[in-house]
């Protein structure tokens, strides 16, 4: 019984996810839009800004998804592929990878179909991971236990698919807003730059709590296993300031994200220290790399910082974005 | 290169002992000459030796620890073959009799530099605090002298130096500060006991462990290779070998690995002088201000009453008679069932997960407690165990072992009572190097029946509530060995005071599990090293006060650099 309502719950979580991602590709036009949107001929008066933009936040969706493309990968791989669904974010992020990589290279102000489709998907594939990761751990003997949280599957991990998803998915939205004099680019008619402060500050916290789980497993027994629980955080509440606050230099959030940009790169380099300190080191690298710390989760901070960085230019560019 | 083999010479010699965490390193070891009166001559280099020898030599006292076992490098010397590592084993000539002769050896005792906690499943558990005063408030025993308070800062410590995997919290007791390290995680054996445990409607949790979960300087975590009772190979578990050891020889102390002591000399002021040691093939004397002796149950006593002389014509520290007497094991029935799934017990450490419930609930027809935790049987040992249960052989053997994967077990480390009647004893033979070997007299009380009784049933419901089929009793093993040097109040009722000091003889002392007036339902080890830190505190105090006999008040510290 407690598995069927578990799998009912991410089965929900999936359809529901499934559900507003669909609606979303009918938005009502507002009066004021030009609704052929993808018409190049019509293309809307943008400031080379707002896709330069666009297209950080389309390289910092890849980054994300480079991350869980071979965290997965590797983690999944270790479960063996118990669950042929474990194949779903190695193909999923594989897809947001190249169409990121499309659209880091584009420099039309228009949205693209394939794109946005892969990252509504993208997206999907997040939510309906972490109700499977939820029913993985709630299903094992004890529960929602310290054992259980530890070494069963990560609940917080499927979440960085899902952020990739959102920050791809926001970047087409910024490619076919159409800013006027009065206001900025828009997501969703929310001012686009703020909107996404808030999901890069929600994000930022989110992996922080996947970071502390894990570190806490690890009982913290390197100094540096710290850095990944402070100093983010501090990263979200700069990103909430950029969020709701009426400034638009912000200096300290940009040297923060390239801080945090720098804390995931040497978070992977931590993580091949601590590879190297199992016993064979990394001549028995097939072994280790499995039974260390994952050598690809720590750049997930670097992805949600680049799409930081893009924000606040974004809202320095547009202050009322 | 000749073949280096530890068992036929020194290791730790000419200024240098192995490094157990570098494939064929040294460290520099200071050494002590024979004439020269070293402050402490430890004998043994286990739980109580080891750490003791580690705490003073960071004091800054001169340490020599002898031991009759060999200095082996874990990352070298130890092969996956359960035969091979019998060599960790104290397999010596002894004699057993009473009405339950022990089975001495794997279970029980170690000859190696690191002790029996080389070979050690590294379960790291408190005592009940009730059980440091069980006469007073359980009615059984005797009561210790050392408050339980003071052994929850030791055993802090203890936990601390050996990173300990443990738990987040503890199901039961008084609160004690969480694990160093977090717990590993559970193989299907675990999560049997988990399961008959919840079937059952009591706690379990998982079991605090001597053995990394995370890296620890040149330590390794844990590979799960599952050989850990025959000796670690990647320096995960936390034995004396690679925690106390190389901080003791970091401090200036010298180990003396196939060093088997003989016998404690005492001078015309029935003071120790120094031990007579067997080294490289000729006895030797140490000269030394204090002795501490610390063989383990056995072999402690056998040490104190072979250095009979005429002036303590029953041994060394024996005016209460009591040398040798109070022998606890520990009982370690088992029950074992198969199960539909594959388990493959093996996989791990061998006791992952733990329920210390009867031992905190005193609603019982019977005195003391047991803990009961999950099981891993190598495959040889298992063979042995249906050998000697079940009488197979051959082809019957054979078709049994086609279950090896499947079975599942839980096993008790059960308190016992302490008892006079169970003793160690000289016997007449004499053994290798001319001592004569002891006689270990035990016999199981009606208490102690009654314990074993109750785990038995109780387990079994658990066992078959948790899904396994043909399920039956193994009821006759032991483990552990205590108590056969007391320690106590009155002189006439112990052998040793709260600091393990002789009361005979104030440059004597005992460190080990000899002391133990009671045993408890949990294994030793982490008690006997709490007690062997409070040890080298209390030293460390009364050395400054001027109350040790022989050792000027208020010693220097001394430059620890380590003579060539």
């Amino acid at each position: 019984m407690k598995r069927q309502s578990l799998f009912l719950l991410c089965a929900g979580i999936g359809a529901g996810a499934v559900t507003l991602a669909l609606s979303r590709r009918q938005p009502a036009p507002p009066a004021n839009r030009i609704p052929a949107r993808r018409d190049l001929s019509n293309t809307p008066q943008h400031s080379s800004g707002t896709v330069r933009a666009a297209r950080r936040l389309n390289r910092a969706a890849g980054l994300l998804a480079t991350s869980v493309l071979a965290d997965s990968g590797v983690e999944h791989y270790r479960g063996s592929f118990k669950n042929r669904a474990m194949f779903t974010p190695l193909i999923v992020s594989g897809a947001t990878l190249a169409i990121s990589a499309h659209g880091t290279a584009d420099m039309r102000p228009a949205a693209h179909r394939v794109r946005d489709v892969t990252y509504a998907l993208a997206a999907v594939t997040g939510l309906v991971g972490t109700g499977f990761h939820f029913y993985n751990v709630g299903r094992k003997l004890g529960g929602f236990s310290w054992q259980n949280l530890f070494y069963g599957a990560p609940l917080g991990a499927p979440m960085a698919i899902l952020l990739s998803g959102l920050i791809g998915f926001s970047s087409e939205r910024l490619r076919e807003s159409q800013p006027d004099e009065q206001q900025g680019p828009e997501i969703f008619d929310l001012p686009a730059g703020r909107m996404l402060a808030a999901v890069i500050s929600v994000g930022l916290l989110g992996t922080t709590a996947e970071a502390a789980l894990l570190h806490f497993r690890g009982a913290y027994h390197n100094p540096a296993m710290y850095l990944p629980v402070t100093l983010p955080p501090i990263g979200a509440l700069l990103m909430a300031q950029v969020c709701v606050g009426t400034r638009t230099r912000h200096v300290a959030a940009r040297n923060w994200m390239w801080l945090l940009v720098a804390m995931g790169f040497a978070g992977s380099g931590f993580h091949a220290y601590g590879i190297s300190r199992n016993m064979g080191g990394f001549a028995n690298w097939s072994q280790n790399i499995l039974a260390g710390p994952p050598l690809p989760a720590p750049p997930s901070f670097s992805g949600l910082a680049l799409a930081g960085l893009a924000c606040i230019d974004l809202v320095r560019e547009h202050p009322d974005a | 290169m000749a073949f280096d083999d530890p068992l036929d010479r020194p290791r730790a010699a000419g200024g240098r002992a192995p490094d157990v965490f570098r494939r064929g390193g040294w460290v520099p070891m200071r050494e002590y000459r024979d004439s020269e009166p070293v402050d402490f001559v430890i004998v043994g280099t286990g739980a109580g030796a080891g750490t003791l020898a580690c705490r003073l030599a960071e004091q800054g006292f001169s340490v020599v620890a002898l031991d009759a076992g060999a200095y082996f490098r874990p990352l070298e010397d130890f092969a996956s073959d359960e035969s091979e590592q019998t060599k960790l084993y104290w397999t010596d000539d002894r004699i057993v009799d009473g009405d339950n002769p022990l089975q001495m050896g794997s279970n029980n005792s170690g000859k190696a530099v690191g002790g029996s906690t080389v070979h050690f499943a590294m379960v790291s558990l408190r005592f009940r605090p009730e059980w440091f005063k069980s006469r007073t408030l359980l009615g059984y025993g005797a009561d210790w002298p050392i408050d339980w308070r003071e052994m929850w800062h030791y055993y802090a410590e203890v936990e601390d130096a050996l990173k300990i995997s443990g738990p987040v919290t503890y199901p039961w007791g008084t609160k004690r500060p969480r694990y160093p390290y977090r717990a590993h995680p559970l193989n299907a054996a675990a999560r049997v006991l988990a399961k008959g445990c919840e079937a059952m409607g009591i706690s379990w949790t998982e079991t605090p462990l001597a053995t990394l979960s995370a890296p620890r300087g040149l330590a390794h975590p844990c590979v799960y290779r599952g050989f850990c009772v025959t000796g670690c190979s990647t320096n995960a578990k936390q034995s004396v070998l690679v925690t106390w050891l190389p901080r003791a020889l970091a401090s200036g102390a010298e180990v003396r690995d196939l060093a088997m002591v003989g016998r404690i000399d005492t001078g015309s002021d029935g003071l120790a002088t120094g031990v007579h040691y067997h080294r490289a093939g000729q006895w030797r004397f140490q000269r030394a201000r204090n002795v501490v002796v610390a063989g383990y149950a056995i072999e402690t006593p056998r040490l104190l009453l072979n250095s009979a002389n005429d002036q303590f014509p029953d041994g060394i520290a024996n005016s209460s008679g009591l040398v040798g007497k109070n022998l606890m094991v520990q009982s370690n029935q088992a029950v074992w069932g198969t199960m539909e799934d594959e388990v493959r017990s093996y996989k791990g450490p061998p006791s992952l997960a733990i329920t210390e419930h009867w031992n905190y609930d005193d609603d019982k027809d019977f005195f003391g407690g047991y803990a009961y935790m999950s099981q891993g049987p190598l495959p040889q040992l298992w063979a042995n165990t249906q050998l000697g249960a079940h009488g197979l052989w051959g082809e019957q053997l054979m078709t049994a072992m086609k279950d090896y994967n499947h079975v599942a077990g839980l096993k008790i480390v059960g308190e016992t009572m302490p008892q006079e009647r169970n003793c160690v004893t000289l016997a007449d033979e004499v053994d290798q190097y001319g001592l004569r070997i002891p006689r270990i007299t035990f016999s199981l009380c009606d208490n102690d029946k009654k314990l074993i009784d109750h785990s038995l049933s109780f387990m079994g419901q658990a066992l078959s509530a948790a899904g396994a089929r043909n399920i039956w009793a193994q009821e006759d093993d032991t483990c552990h060995l205590n108590g056969t040097a007391r320690m106590g109040d009155d002189p006439r009722r112990s052998v040793v005071d709260a600091d393990c000091r002789s009361w005979d003889i104030p440059n004597l002392w005992i460190c080990d599990g000899s002391v133990f007036p009671t045993v408890g339902g949990v294994n030793p080890s982490l008690t006997i090293q709490a007690i062997a830190c409070r040890t080298a505190d209390r030293i460390h105090q009364m050395a400054r006060r001027g109350e040790l006999e022989r050792l000027p008040a208020a010693r220097p510290r001394r430059v620890l650099t380590p003579s060539a």
